[in-house]
């Protein structure tokens, strides 16, 4: 198979060509180089690459989001350039974006009419429902119409997303990651509502990191990597090794042969007797309101010991987030209770749970994880400033002593910077990560709580800390692994939970399920209570 | 990763700018302010040239004119520290107003005890601050309990202080022999002056060892970290065990401390009154010209000291300019509403291509064009320049 | 207390009313779009000054139409300053406070500018003796249709739009930093009528306190409203009466007695417990005071 086939099509099977699309940041970043794509009516496109392989970007510029450095985008009637995504609309290109572009308290039915209408009309309510009734039939797509949008659950956030692109009958739909969302039934829903809109004649751009999806719902398939298009092949000619080499590029056999085992079937990294130790961490009936004062979290209880990592897999919104928040202080729990070697942590303040051995990597590292203007220095210590090594007298901080911790830091984790006064905000996804569990693994803990740890991680910085995970495992430590790629905790966890709606649906060893079991339990279909 | 371009390589245009000092951008502010002054001249009628000579000659041009600069300059280097440790905690303390009337009275009131010279000076700078600082607290009280924006609050409790401090000159600290200031502060009570014939008095050093000890304590020690860290993410102090209401709290004591010394410092150190008069007009604008001097200081108390005394060289030199010129000295406070204006602008160094720019834009509005060019979308010479961005780029799937 | 009294403080209290109402209302629009303009206070005493140099060269109405020009102009810089150069709200804002104050101060250095009876404007008269201004009449209507255009009109969804989740608006045509400086620059107009106001139509004359906090009285008033105009007029007119209510105090030969400092805080004492009260049940723009940046 060749790196790249020019699939050549005669020039009215084209819906749209880009030509040579070049996007350069004001920083330098080559976001996008010279990337010339066809889109055809009545066909699937698949766009797959890692994260920052410039997918999103080009999909902004294809949906007038974003103007193009270089390059132009023509359709059979001409040179085509949005200097808007109204734009866009009219034209017929609708985008559904990874994160929703939906006004919370709005209703589904006022989002949609923020896309017509003129600016002083009156707002017609009566003929947008009617609409929106009809194509709710048509598409299969059920919302309620009146209730404000931030209120409805996340699937059906992503349909009003849809809903609101389809109000405008957009020839060419494109959709962004739009499974990371979804429960395994949901995503067959949208599959088969995307190949109804396909066999109408519509042009869909499919983008997703995940191999199995793509196989199984797309014609054609273009790879990018670091902005380049490295490969347009018709999805049956191909297999996911290949496409799996053509995301990540020439690396490491080792990596190239993680990736794979990731994206198949669960392989558990050398978990083979029981060496687990005592309970580390033991939760009873553990309930937690959410935002929007609905329990989150509801009676849950587990128990983690030394030496094993229990792994919490579910699609993100099921009560994950309020878990980890309540086990690491920034959230009150309604009841229940939790301890840690015995003492409780529920409702106590963060630095006396870590004092107590909790050492946490939280799941948005910007927002919870790092100060990005601070220091790497300053970082390091966050959690520990009042550490006697780090703190002396009068409150005065020991700057040598700080900066030594972290040059070790930054030598035993690889991490890469310009030296230990660089902002954080300067060091890369994968740099920060490392850094942050770096930090706190250095509180040398008893249970290591890590909230989605490799998400927008490149393949080899997700490989390190997850091998850093199966390290800690083996030196005794207790792990709780939340994470939304299921993969990743098949493959790490001794004991997994499937958590849906607040609740742990099934508990039990990997081994003990199979994947379509695990797809019906995400989407909350059927309840097994295994020890 | 994404791969970069080298300097070289990225497109002149495209440049990123943000490489240049703050210090760069503060220089920039200050001429801007100077340059709308100037045009304010013009149009009223003035002879702009005299006044801005008169303005820096007054200022710095002699030794009794840099004495007044550095007098002027004291008052306002502390409130501005109440300014920037409130910025640093994440807060804006509009509040030092309020706090430097109350912290001055409360240096008069003393004079109603009598005290040993040495004891007395202490006496009254401690209470100012004990009483700035509660002036300050209460705002931040209603904003750590109830949510209460602390901007509003502030600017109530200025307006608050003014009237009661009106009242107290009128009606309890008044001077029996003339009624319209207070009670003079008595010999032992009074700031040793640096120079004869000038108001430079001790505070200025004061003022200069409270900045010192406020940088310590922000960029040195537990409590000035904890203060930063919750400023910039508060969330994620929390993880790190950091009470963000106590910083807040902790900020506006310190913040109000500053500003009460301030008032102390200038009514214990100001001849030939060494009082306050009804209507409080030497004290009323030392508050906001302590926002411009913080900001134009980057909000740090070493770039403060030298803000400081730029700006006490523009109040200096104002007398001087009105003098001289016949400009009204309130041409100062223009030159300062505008600096705050054009520090509010970050990377301000872009104005010049976003000018030029802007220019282009109207120009080719009227005559449309499609082309390579025009597709220059407002949002590019806006787009991010760290790496950071970059990475949330990559977060988001790029 | 003769009805004739109840009168006039009534009239007095909408005669006060007005300037923090027609000033909200136009913060309403302006923070709904998602724009904190703390530059209030600096845009009424500017109006204020600018109206009465116009009202002396053309009369009353050429003085408030020049007070709206310079609310206008002023919220666009401050829009201009937020919206296209990224920069801080509430810095722009302290910003234009300071120079208003600068400038008005220097325009005043000669002394307080006086309103003569031609300049000032003709207001309607009442049965008990006080005249009521005409702009009464805007103040009381302006809610309304600010009301109706925020809740009924397509432009009123795209401002809360803007506000709420800009990269929405954003998708959906909207072009977010026009609609945030249309939103202010109106805001601005609105106040600038206010500070006209002040001083053509309502007091007579121009000093520099002549703004005396209402500014930040106004945003107190906003707060309290939970960006609805309707409960603006409400809150406008319960300050309006504090106000008034002060003032009839300080003046009246029989309350002598009260110290007159202390009666003149009530107002903002108020206006304190009214925030602290209120803060906390209402909901603002999820973006309120950051700058929208594309990406």
């Amino acid at each position: 198979m060749s790196a790249r086939e020019d699939v050549k099509a005669p020039h009215a099977a084209r819906l749209l060509r880009a030509e040579g699309i070049t996007k350069v940041y004001g920083d330098g970043t080559v976001a996008v180089e010279d990337v010339t794509l066809d889109v055809r009516p009545g066909e699937i496109l698949g766009m797959l690459g890692e994260n920052g392989a410039g997918k999103t970007t080009l999909t902004k510029i294809l949906s007038g989001l974003l103007a193009p450095t270089s390059g132009r985008v023509v359709s059979p009637r001409g040179l085509v350039r949005f200097a808007s995504p109204r734009e866009a609309l009219d034209f017929g290109i609708g985008m559904v974006h990874q994160h929703f572009a939906l006004v919370g308290t709005f209703t589904a039915a006022e989002n949609v009419m923020l896309s017509h209408e003129r600016p002083f009309s009156r707002v017609r309510a009566g003929q947008t429902h009617a609409r929106l009734e009809k194509l709710m039939e048509e598409s299969g797509l059920r919302v309620p119409l009146d209730v404000p949008v931030e209120k409805l659950a996340v699937g059906e956030q992503q349909r009003v997303e849809i809903l609101k692109v389809l109000s405008r009958d957009v020839s060419l739909l494109i959709l962004d990651e739009p499974t990371s969302v979804l429960t395994p039934v949901e995503v067959d829903v949208l599959f088969a509502l995307l190949r109804r809109l396909r066999d109408a004649g519509k042009s869909i751009i499919l983008i997703t990191h995940k191999l199995r999806e793509v196989s199984s719902v797309t014609e054609r398939i273009v790879v990018l990597r670091h902005g380049r298009l490295v490969g347009d092949v018709a999805t049956y000619s191909v297999t996911r090794e290949q496409l799996a080499r053509l995301m990540v590029g020439e690396m490491a056999a080792q990596t190239v042969g993680a990736a794979i085992e990731l994206a198949e079937e669960t392989q558990l990294l050398g978990q083979d007797e029981k060496r687990t130790g005592p309970g580390i961490l033991h939760v009873t009936g553990l309930t937690v309101r959410g935002n929007t004062r609905e329990a989150a979290v509801r009676d849950l209880s587990f128990d983690v010991h030394g030496g094993e990592i229990f792994g919490i897999a579910g699609v993100e919104g099921n009560g994950q987030s309020e878990l980890v928040e309540s086990l690491g202080g920034l959230r009150t729990a309604v009841h229940g209770r939790a301890t840690i070697r015995g003492s409780d942590i529920l409702g106590k303040d963060p630095r006396l749970i870590y004092q107590l051995g909790v050492a946490h990597v939280p799941e948005d590292r910007w927002k919870l994880g790092l100060v990005l203007p601070f220091t790497l220095a300053e970082n390091a210590i966050l959690g520990l400033q009042r550490r006697k090594e780090f703190c002396g007298l009068l409150g005065f901080l020991r700057k040598r002593r700080i900066t030594a911790h972290v040059r070790q830091l930054m030598e035993r984790f690889g991490i890469q910077a310009t030296g230990p006064n660089a902002p954080a905000k300067s060091l890369s996804g994968g740099n920060q990560q490392k850094l942050i569990v770096g930090r706190e693994l250095a509180k040398d803990p008893a249970i290591i709580i890590a909230a989605q740890p490799t998400r927008g991680l490149d393949i080899g910085a997700a490989h390190y800390i997850r091998e850093l995970l199966v390290e800690m495992r083996r030196r005794g430590r207790a792990i709780l692994l939340v994470s939304a790629d299921l993969d990743e905790v098949l493959a790490l966890s001794d004991r997994i939970a499937i958590m849906y709606e607040g609740r742990f649906v099934a508990v039990g060893r990997p081994s003990e399920f199979d994947r379509a079991q695990i797809g019906l339990l995400m989407g909350g279909a059927g309840a097994k209570e295994a020890a | 990763m994404k791969r970069k371009l080298a300097a070289a390589e990225i497109p002149a245009r495209r440049r990123s700018l943000t490489g240049l000092s703050p210090l760069l951008e503060s220089m920039l502010a200050g001429a801007l302010g100077l340059l709308v002054g100037v045009v304010v001249m013009v149009i009223w009628g003035y002879n702009p040239w005299a006044a801005v000579v008169a303005l820096f000659t007054g200022a710095y041009g002699s030794l009794t004119g840099f004495a007044s600069a550095l007098a002027k300059a004291t008052p306002l280097l502390l409130t501005a520290l109440t300014f920037s440790i409130c910025v640093r905690a994440g807060m804006f303390n509009i509040g030092a107003e309020g706090q430097l009337f109350m912290g001055t009275l409360a240096a008069v009131a003393v004079s109603l005890v009598v005290l040993p010279p040495g004891i007395d000076q202490i006496v009254r700078l401690v209470l100012a601050m004990v009483v700035g600082a509660l002036w300050g607290l209460v705002p931040a009280l209603l904003k750590v309990t109830r949510g209460v924006s602390e901007v509003i609050s502030t600017i109530m409790f200025n307006w608050i202080a003014r009237w009661l401090a009106l009242y107290l000159v009128l009606n309890i600290l008044f001077d029996p022999l003339r009624a319209e200031k207070t009670i003079s502060i008595p010999v032992s009570g009074r700031l040793p002056l640096l120079m004869r014939g000038t108001n430079l008095s001790v505070g200025f050093f004061v003022a200069i060892a409270f900045a010192l000890i406020v940088y310590f304590i922000v960029w040195h020690t537990v409590v000035g970290y904890e203060i930063r860290a919750a400023g910039l993410n508060p969330t994620a102090a929390k993880y790190g065990g950091i009470n963000s209401r106590r910083t807040m709290l902790l900020s506006f004591t310190l913040g109000g401390m500053a500003a009460g010394l301030a008032g102390a410092c200038y009514v214990m150190g100001t001849p030939p009154t060494y009082g306050v008069f009804a209507g409080l007009p030497e004290l009323t604008n030392l508050g906001f010209d302590g926002m411009a001097v913080a900001m134009v200081g980057r909000n740090h108390p070493i770039g403060i000291i030298f803000s400081a005394i730029f700006f006490g060289g523009l109040n200096a030199g104002g007398r001087a300019m009105q003098f001289r010129a016949g400009v009204p000295l309130e041409m100062v406070r223009v030159v300062n509403g505008t600096v705050v204006l054009a520090m509010a602008i970050p990377e301000l160094i872009r104005i010049f291509p976003l000018v030029k720019s802007g220019v282009q834009r109207m120009i080719s509005s009227v005559r449309p064009r499609r082309g390579a060019d025009s597709g220059d979308t407002p949002s590019d010479p806006d787009s991010s320049t760290s790496r950071g961005d970059a990475t949330r780029k990559e977060e988001r799937g790029a | 207390m003769s009805l004739d009294y109840f009168w006039m403080v009534l009239i007095m209290s909408l005669q006060a009313m007005v300037p923090l109402v027609l000033t909200a209302v136009g913060e309403i629009i302006g923070e709904t779009a998602g724009l904190f303009n703390i530059g209030l206070e600096g845009i009424l005493l500017m109006s204020a000054f600018t109206g009465v140099l116009g009202a002396k060269f053309g009369g009353p109405w050429v003085g408030l139409l020049v007070g709206m020009v310079t609310g206008g102009t002023m919220s666009l810089v401050f829009s201009v300053i937020t919206t296209r150069l990224k920069g801080s709200q509430m810095i722009a804002g302290i910003g234009i406070n300071l120079f208003a104050l600068g400038l008005v101060a220097f325009g005043l250095a000669a002394g307080p500018l006086f309103v003569s009876e031609g300049m000032r404007l003709r207001a309607i008269q009442t049965p008990v003796g006080m005249g009521l201004s005409p702009i009464v009449i805007v103040a009381l209507v302006v809610p309304f249709i600010a009301y109706y255009f925020l809740k009924r009109t397509r432009a009123g969804l795209m401002l809360k739009a803007a506000g709420e989740n800009p990269e929405a608006a954003d998708v959906a045509g909207i072009n977010v930093l026009r609609v945030r400086l249309l939103a202010t620059t109106f805001g601005g107009i609105l106040a600038g009528l206010a500070g006209a106001y002040i001083s053509v139509s309502w007091v007579g004359s121009m000093t520099k306190e002549i703004s005396g906090g209402r500014g930040f009285i106004a945003l107190a008033t906003v707060v309290f409203s939970g960006l609805n105009p309707l409960l603006a007029l409400v809150g406008g007119f319960i300050f309006g009466f504090f106000e008034s209510l002060a003032l009839w105090i300080r003046n009246s030969p029989a309350l002598k007695a009260l110290p007159t400092q202390l009666i003149a805080m009530t107002p903002y004492v108020v206006t304190l417990l009214v925030v602290a009260g209120v803060i906390g049940r209402v909901r603002f723009p999820k973006t309120l005071g950051e700058p929208y940046k594309r990406e």
